[in-house]
């Protein structure tokens, strides 16, 4: 697996030894992208990029101004702020999907980056099988069952169909994590809408 | 939690149903379907806050009921809006004083934001152990997000819940959707109640339950 295929990760920092720092611990696994300050991270970021890593304090473009226009430019990233104390309001409230507090280590920042690429992952999964089911319903209406017992299309649809929902059921236990429950509800909010729907 | 007692995490429903089910277990998500005039938000309501049984933690989420309509109608039924025990995350836009028990947010188009105001709102009640949801109504929130995203809203929102080991009650009008849309919408719940007018008359069925044949009853107003 190259690292681009982990996902894409963008550092944003102004100091730059933290930066170094991140893409060490990082770049086997994904694919870096690094700013030293709030514009040029605007600049960076398209649809390409899975994460970004906000320092809150920067000089110039602060974190939380980079995040607003993140948000506001609809982006479908997941942002986690790195501060440098406990965040002391709620991050859940001004939209950031996770935080980690400096200095952190390489086991904690994979960790964090992992979790927002899988629950990323769980927002398309969840559309994907919207679109799968919407597919089977399409070809119920159209054909009896003793056709549709015949069909190969139909039986490797209904496979998928249930792949996906245990993949899914299997992550429910997760979402009672406050955190990681609005940003995967974040995540189909952003998500460009690409799937087919029933209209 | 008594020894013995393999009923006490299940959510009773007493009598409100007219078939045989006295109570759902934890972590179910329930549909409850119907025509408009049908009665579905009172049966939901009822559902929430079964007659005769001592209320469980509550949070209803609105789409189109304004909070304060919400509360009259659970104030009728003898339930008290206190926000330790009862919250309303308010999606109408509809405008309105500032309360610890009512969350408002715009449009139910902010589907993140619903997402937070629930956490919040369980958060605060101090996460209890038990809790019923109420949303009223999938319906409307159609008109707001194209049916990919209320799907995978509905989805996520409802899997939170079961893993939390709530109860989930949701509405939907079938007649306002295509057959398509309802059909896969109600492959999330694990059962459907169902209501329909015959001859003036109302039934009732339940689809999704083994133990239950989904056979049309009547359910008189």
């Amino acid at each position: 697996m190259t690292a681009s295929e982990g996902g894409t990760v963008l550092i944003v920092d102004d100091d730059r030894e933290v930066v170094r720092t991140y893409r060490r611990y990082l770049e086997d696994a994904y694919a870096i992208r690094e700013a030293y300050d709030g514009e040029e991270a605007l600049d960076l970021l398209d649809d390409d990029v899975d994460v970004v890593l906000l320092d809150r304090l920067m000089p110039g473009v602060s974190g939380g101004e980079v995040l607003d226009r993140i948000r506001d430019q609809g982006y479908d990233v997941r942002v986690a702020m790195v501060t440098a104390v406990d965040p002391d309001f709620d991050i859940v409230d001004m939209g950031f999907d996770d935080y980690i507090t400096k200095p952190t280590t390489r086991e904690e920042l994979r960790q964090t980056i992992e979790g927002l690429i899988t629950l990323n992952q769980h927002a398309t999964d969840v559309r994907e099988y919207h679109s799968l089911l919407v597919k089977a319903a399409a070809l119920h209406e159209g054909k009896s069952t003793y056709e549709l017992d015949d069909n190969a299309a139909y039986a490797e649809l209904e496979s998928r169909i249930s792949d996906l929902e245990s993949t899914l059921e299997s992550e429910a236990d997760r979402l009672t994590d406050d955190s990681r429950f609005v940003a995967t509800l974040r995540a189909i909010d952003t998500s460009k809408s690409g799937g087919e729907t029933d209209g | 939690m008594a020894e013995g007692d393999a009923r006490a995490d299940r959510y009773s429903l007493a009598d409100t149903l007219p078939v045989d089910i006295d109570d759902l277990d934890a972590g179910m998500n329930v549909l409850v379907s119907g025509p408009p005039m049908s009665g579905k938000r009172q049966l939901v309501f009822d559902l929430l806050a079964p007659e005769g049984v001592p209320v469980d933690p509550l949070v209803v989420m609105t789409t189109d009921d304004p909070a304060s309509r919400i509360r009259a109608q659970f104030e009728d039924r003898d339930v008290r809006f206190d926000p330790s025990t009862f919250r309303v995350v308010d999606a109408t836009g509809a405008p309105g004083d500032s309360e610890p028990s009512i969350h408002r947010i715009s449009s139910p188009a902010d589907l993140t934001g619903m997402g937070v105001a629930f956490t919040q709102a369980v958060d605060q009640m101090g996460t209890p152990d038990r809790l019923r949801l109420g949303f009223v109504s999938i319906s409307t929130l159609l008109q707001y997000v194209d049916a990919e995203r209320a799907f995978s809203f509905l989805h996520v929102l409802s899997r939170r819940t079961s893993a939390a080991g709530y109860l989930g009650v949701y509405s939907i009008d079938p007649t306002t959707h295509e057959d398509r849309f309802v059909n896969v919408v109600t492959s999330i719940f694990d059962a459907a109640i169902e209501l329909r007018e015959e001859n003036g008359d109302r039934e009732l069925r339940v689809r999704g339950l083994s133990d239950v044949p989904p056979q049309w009853t009547a359910f008189p107003y």
